[in-house]
């Protein structure tokens, strides 16, 4: 009978000589999908919302959105005004970020108006009187295909003047 | 062009999975470990297809993953030093009658899996056994001493 099966050497596959890194470069790899998981748990994987606000004097723009999504996530915008002084015109100008690559599910309330302006989206979202606040929820769904890393801008206007800009850092994974 | 990178990455990500988990733990096959492929599978496929209902996407998406398959059990049969990293190598559990725990340890097997699987193997002691071979297949072949 032969001192071993065919194939099998003793060294390597009984004694494991030169084979105990091996052990270690299991955990590490086990430790890197581990660490994948926990940073997800920390909202760095997207989905996770974050507010970013502007205030200038008659108006402040706040928006709640998340700033990484991945393809096919359903997820929401929120544009909250709050007029400090009575908006007659209010109207929101969206970048063309807050469009490419996405499917716009529904935007509540519906603006007044829509138009392009030089490639951006202008929703007119009418008065606002002093003190009161208007809310714009936008409901998006990324399409599958979409990757990519871009610069969001709102601006808010009242009628012709512009009263602030807010920008954000968007990203999708794929 | 996305759903072949899709199904590279799937495939890539998924043989990576196999390699960390360990041999053990992907032969067994409990009512767990069988809803739990079920859900594996479910889950890449979403991540390879997405939306895309299309012959034209599964055509796609299956023949990477089967050129990869291929690609992969090719470079194990031509090149001996991949084959490790590929496939995984064997490990001796019993020599002569005796268990070696390290390498039980190494592959979180306990005495008692070794044990179960000598009984499936109609084998009622592991004194009996010449040589226990965990396989890279994670089957553990048992030869007895004559």
């Amino acid at each position: 009978m032969a001192d071993q099966p065919d194939g099998i050497v003793l060294r390597r596959h009984r004694d494991l000589v030169g084979r105990h890194w091996q052990v270690w470069l299991r955990r590490v790899l086990v430790g890197v999908v581990a660490l994948v998981a926990l940073l997800a748990l920390f909202g760095f994987m997207g989905q996770t919302p974050s507010t970013t606000s502007a205030t200038a004097a008659p108006a402040t723009l706040s928006i709640s959105a998340p700033s990484t999504v991945r393809g096919g996530l359903l997820y929401q915008a929120r544009f909250t005004i709050r007029a400090h002084r009575p908006l007659k015109d209010a109207t929101l100008v969206l970048n063309r970020g807050w469009f490419d690559g996405l499917t716009i599910d529904t935007i509540e309330p519906s603006p007044l108006n829509q138009g392009s302006r030089n490639g951006a989206v202008v929703f007119e979202l009418g008065h606002v009187p002093a003190g009161s606040k208007y809310v714009l929820y936008i409901e998006y769904q990324v399409n599958p295909t979409t990757v990519s890393s871009r610069t969001l801008t709102a601006t808010l206007e009242d009628g012709p003047r512009r009263l602030l800009s807010l920008s954000r850092h968007f990203r999708i994974l794929p | 062009m996305d759903i072949v990178l899709r199904a590279a990455f799937a495939f890539t990500f998924i043989f990576f999975l196999t390699r960390v988990a360990g041999r053990r733990e992907l032969s067994s096959l409990e009512p767990f470990d069988l809803i739990l492929l079920i859900v594996l599978g479910d889950l890449v496929q979403q991540g390879v297809t997405q939306s895309d209902y299309s012959v034209t996407g599964l055509v796609l998406a299956a023949g990477t993953i089967a050129l990869m398959q291929i690609g992969a059990s090719y470079l194990s049969f031509r090149f001996n030093r991949l084959r490790p990293l590929l496939q995984g190598e064997p490990i001796v559990l019993v020599d002569d009658g005796r268990v070696l725990e390290a390498n039980l340890q190494r592959e979180r097997l306990t005495l008692h899996e070794l044990q179960e699987q000598a009984r499936l193997s109609q084998i009622d002691s592991l004194d009996k056994v010449r040589w226990a071979v965990l396989e890279t297949s994670g089957q553990i072949s048992f030869i007895p001493k004559n």
